[in-house]
């Protein structure tokens, strides 16, 4: 196994909205999913990734209903809605600047 | 925003689907953990706990998307209460004395709250009593002609109030009423025509034309009186109080306009006054009747209406807004030195001193003229703080038992920490149960203030039914029991809960019952330490008002009441004129001694231990005037006898003083010490009223100082001249004497008379059926209504302090029951080591009777130190004295024995094996 980064306060729920971003996912399959599009190097704390969902559904960002996976079990898939995606660009716009700037300053010592 | 709420909304209405959903979420998101674990080849065991360790506490992750739904506050909460309401049902016994113990204590609060509200805090229900101000702050009554020795003025007379009223602008109105209707005699009200209408006695109050108009008053029905109403001549008219209508008149709309009979005058009822005016003071006897002041020379052929020294009137006005009220009392002060200065009060130089410190003090007259309150204000003060310390009493009992209870569900606490609840959600769950205990006993308290007060308002004034107090707690009364509660169940429940919250849950687990908890026991102690104390003050200050109560009852009043009986009458109101009073007193004279068994039949004015007096200023001829004053009472020739006063010196007064013969008078021991130098012979002096006139008595006897208005004015000078007697001086039509009515007739008879009463109102109806008895009482009861307030506060006294006894055993009991249990295990080696059954019980009581006895050790001097508080209201008791502490010092160790006891003896009954066994 390749090593693991814990995640930095609040980036939690710009992973998500970014994972449902790309379609209606479980929450099982959005922590996979995660895990995955980051090569393995992100894992979410699986403890909280549900307490940021339904935290997310109350401020409107995600919203859910329940449909029947891929192996034929009801899940609750969740799934951006329109505020979740002005959010969406709005965080990831303020990640790549922060990120930028880190590098920049990291870069020029 | 919107959706949020609906969102919210929805988790709460909809909580078990909401919650079932959350399950199965939760549910699927670890099944397919465990799948993908088996595929990459786990065995499955191993995959679910892999799984398990990943996802963490499964409790704490449903609570934190609980949290993160934003629905847990009110959610919690309601789970809370829940919760709390299943563990009290679970604890019957506990739930029970907690719920007694603070509907007692808020119960009784709540009680007196009612009586302070409505007695000191209210207003009068009439327009803007802010804006009401009374001239006066003292008590003064009821007819007064001497000068005022303090020079505070609060009773005027009709002239003073008339030129008050012509003087002051400042006044939008100024009324005046009659101070002492309280106190004479009931006007006999019977509705003429219609036949068989029986004369009744009611309560009449004379007051001024504009007095409806000061008070910004609307009339139920009919008018309310007018200025031209309150004119001498013109025809007398009245307004009836609203209770008074509903009661004896049943509402009657034709009472308006009617001709009624009062003392045999005919008066119109012109209206009725509106629904709950009780007059301008809160009296036990509200009036029944309002009429103009100036008709009072004609109703009751009072002629100080007319006298500009004779003082009988409260005044009260509404003042213009912007004035300055000090300014006012400055003016009204000097027109009032003004107007004395003509009067006869003040017509020598001696007098010049006097006349300049008269003055008067503007006060409030929102709430009334303060008369009932200036008799309570100390006692519901007293009452306030003793029902305070029982509310004290209480919350420390309640903390105890919360203490206790938290304590020993300290292995539960402890499990649900390790679980994975949240330590402020645990805090919560203890503060829910506090607080729903609080409440219950709110309520529940509020039953308790209802009869409370009620037994309050009887025993404060008792046979009185029409006190306008009412016992039903009002929203403000309400509001302070919940307050009281809320505060008591928050504060207390915070202590235990933060103790419980200290535990760590390793700690508790591993050592099951047998953990002690240092700073929990301690915390118990000092509560036990308090609450013994306090209920040694409390029972301290029990005793020394039953003391003072005995002291008072058992003072020597110089009178002998066995087998003496007062029938008090009214010649006045039959009718009677005071050139009929010699006939009349002669005929109940023949009368009563023709009854089986009388002795002595005695007719005066007042009796002994009886509410009234009347005090003259008296000056003794040849004298100075000392300023001083005496109280007279006509009286017949077997009075002395009929009550049981001593002659000491000279003679008493006799049959040979006949109306005719120059007027003579007995005097009492306190006259001689007051008006005469020690050792000088008083018999044979003259004396009268002072200034230039004529000094028409001659002292012919010395009576013993036998206690008229009550024990604490006892000693006070008095004069006794023959009924009918008359000054020489005195050069009135006969007819113009009211003094010469009797107020009492006394008997003394040769054994206890069963029927009496039934026998004295047919011996009086005989005489003339419209002479009643106004009232008939022994002299026994007739003393012991004078000390009726006394008697209340030293029973409440007792209450309170059997309740905090009651409280403090409770609470020994419960916390040596606690820590029986706690030891139980402790006890069990001991006594397998070969401790006796006596040894394990002495141990226990030393434990329990130590905090007792550090608790009377702190009460002790407290106590006595508090007595400097209630000295004002005790009767010659200064200090606590041995008798009173020992006898509260043996009732709680009693107490404390047996609340320790008990469970002492519980705990020498542990079988040793099972107690081990139990570990």
């Amino acid at each position: 196994m390749s090593q693991h980064i814990d995640l930095p306060q609040g980036t939690l729920d710009l992973l998500i909205l970014r994972t449902v971003a790309l379609g209606p996912q479980h929450g099982w399959a959005i922590s996979e999913r995660v895990q995955q599009l980051s090569s393995n190097v992100l894992r979410i704390q699986q403890g909280s990734l549900y307490p940021a969902l339904h935290r997310l559904e109350r401020r409107g960002l995600i919203k859910a209903h329940w449909g029947v996976s891929d192996n034929s079990r009801r899940a609750k898939y969740y799934e951006l809605s329109k505020a979740g995606r002005k959010q969406l660009e709005v965080e990831t716009d303020t990640w790549q600047k922060l990120t930028a700037a880190v590098a920049q300053v990291l870069g020029a010592a | 925003m919107l959706s949020d709420l609906l969102f919210r909304l929805r988790a709460l209405m909809r909580r078990d689907s909401v919650e079932s959903e959350l399950d199965e979420e939760l549910r699927s998101h670890i099944e397919q953990q465990v799948e993908k674990h088996i595929r990459s080849g786990m065995a499955r065991e191993e995959a679910i706990r892999q799984t398990r360790l990943q996802f963490g506490g499964l409790d704490q992750v449903k609570e934190d998307c609980r949290e993160s739904r934003g629905v847990n506050f009110v959610e919690t909460s309601f789970q809370d209460v829940r919760y709390a309401l299943r563990q009290l049902r679970r604890t019957p016994g506990f739930t029970f004395t907690s719920v007694v113990t603070l509907a007692l204590g808020i119960g009784a609060n709540a009680a007196i709250f009612t009586l302070v509200n409505a007695m000191l805090l209210k207003s009068l229900p009439v327009a803007d009593p802010k804006t009401l101000i009374r001239i006066g702050d003292a008590y003064q009554c009821c007819v007064n002609d001497g000068a005022v020795a303090s020079g505070d003025y609060a009773l005027f007379s009709t002239n003073t109030y008339e030129e008050f009223k012509k003087n002051t602008p400042e006044f939008e109105d100024l009324a005046a009423m009659q101070a002492g209707f309280a106190f004479f005699d009931p006007l006999s009200v019977r509705r003429v025509g219609g036949g068989g209408n029986l004369a009744h006695s009611s309560v009449g109050e004379f007051v001024s034309g504009n007095y409806f108009q000061t008070f910004g008053l609307k009339p139920e029905a009919g008018r309310l009186l007018i200025d031209t109403d309150d004119v001498k001549g013109a025809s007398v008219v009245a307004v009836m109080s609203y209770e008074e209508w509903r009661k004896d008149y049943n509402g009657d709309y034709s009472v308006i306009g009617s001709t009624f009979s009062m003392n045999t005058k005919p008066v119109t009822v012109v209206g009725i006054a509106p629904k709950g005016f009780y007059g301008d003071r809160l009296t036990t006897a509200p009036p029944d009747f309002y009429l103009p002041m100036k008709q009072i020379a004609t109703v009751e052929d009072a002629e100080y209406v007319d006298n500009p020294d004779s003082m009988w009137l409260y005044v009260m006005g509404r003042v213009k807004p912007g004035v300055n009220r000090l300014a006012l009392q400055a003016k009204l002060s000097a027109r009032l030195r003004h107007i004395l200065a003509s009067g006869k009060n003040f017509s020598t130089a001696n007098d010049k001193p006097l006349l300049e410190k008269a003055h008067v003090i503007l006060t409030d007259g929102g709430g009334g003229i303060q008369i009932m309150q200036l008799a309570y204000t100390s006692k519901l003060n007293l009452l306030m703080w003793i029902s305070g310390l029982v509310l004290l009493i209480v919350c420390l009992n309640i903390a105890n038992l919360l203490l206790v209870r938290h304590i020993s569900r300290k292995a539960e606490v402890s499990i649900r920490a390790a679980l994975g609840a949240g330590r402020v959600r645990i805090i919560r769950q203890l503060l829910a149960e506090s607080i729903v205990l609080a409440f219950l006993g709110g309520t529940a308290a509020l039953g308790v203030s209802y009869l409370a007060t009620h037994m309050l308002l009887t025993l404060a004034f008792p046979g009185e039914n029409n006190v306008p107090i009412q016992a039903t707690p009002s929203i403000t009364v309400v509001a302070f029991a919940l307050a009281v509660s809320l505060v008591t169940g928050i504060l207390f429940g915070v202590v235990p809960a933060l103790i419980a919250a200290q535990f760590k849950p390793v700690d508790a687990l591993r050592s099951g019952t047998r953990a002690t908890v240092g700073g929990a026991s301690l915390v118990q102690s000092g509560l036990i330490v308090l609450q013994t104390s306090l209920s040694l003050i409390l029972l301290v200050g029990a005793g020394l008002f039953a003391a003072s109560l005995d002291k008072l009852q058992n003072t020597d009043m110089k009178l002998e009441s066995k087998n003496r009986y007062i029938l008090h009458i009214d010649p006045q109101a039959a009718g009677y004129l005071p050139s009929q009073m010699e006939a009349l007193y002669r005929t109940i004279e023949e009368r009563f001694h023709e009854v089986s068994g009388v002795l002595k039949v005695g007719i005066s004015t007042v009796t002994p231990m009886e509410a009234h007096n009347n005090d003259d200023p008296i000056q003794i001829e040849g004298r100075p005037d000392p300023h001083k004053m005496a109280a007279w009472n006509r009286v017949n020739a077997e009075y002395f006898d009929a009550v049981g006063t001593r002659v000491t010196m000279g003679r008493g007064i006799e049959p040979q003083d006949t109306p005719s013969r120059p007027m003579i008078a007995a005097v009492n021991q306190a006259f001689v010490k007051t008006f005469f130098k020690p050792g000088e012979n008083p018999i044979g002096a003259h004396f009268g009223e002072p200034g230039s006139g004529p000094k028409d008595a001659t002292i012919i006897g010395v009576v013993e100082d036998t206690v008229y208005t009550g024990v604490r004015m006892k000693n006070h000078p008095m004069f006794f001249v023959p009924i009918l007697q008359r000054a020489a001086s005195d050069k009135r039509p006969i007819d113009k004497v009211g003094a010469l009515y009797a107020g009492t007739i006394v008997l003394e008879t040769a054994r206890p008379i069963r029927d009496m009463e039934s026998i004295a109102r047919k011996t009086l109806a005989a005489v003339n059926p419209d002479l009643t008895v106004v009232k008939f009482q022994t002299l026994d009861q007739q003393i012991a209504d004078r000390f009726a307030d006394q008697r209340m506060i030293s029973r409440l006294m007792t209450l309170f302090g059997v309740l905090a006894l009651l409280l403090a055993t409770l609470g020994l009991y419960g916390v040596t029951s606690y820590a029986v249990a706690r030891r139980s295990s402790e006890i069990g080696i001991r006594m397998a080591l070969g401790s006796e059954r006596g040894q394990v019980i002495a141990m226990i009581l030393r434990g329990a009777i130590f905090q007792v006895v550090l608790g009377l050790m702190i009460g002790i001097p407290a106590a006595l130190f508090c007595v400097r508080f209630v000295r004002s209201q005790l009767y010659q008791i200064t200090n606590a004295d041995a008798n009173v502490i020992i006898n509260a010092l043996a009732a709680l160790v009693i107490a404390a024995c047996i609340a320790a006891f008990v469970p002492a003896r519980r705990a020498a009954a542990i079988d040793p094996m099972q107690a081990l066994r139990a570990e």
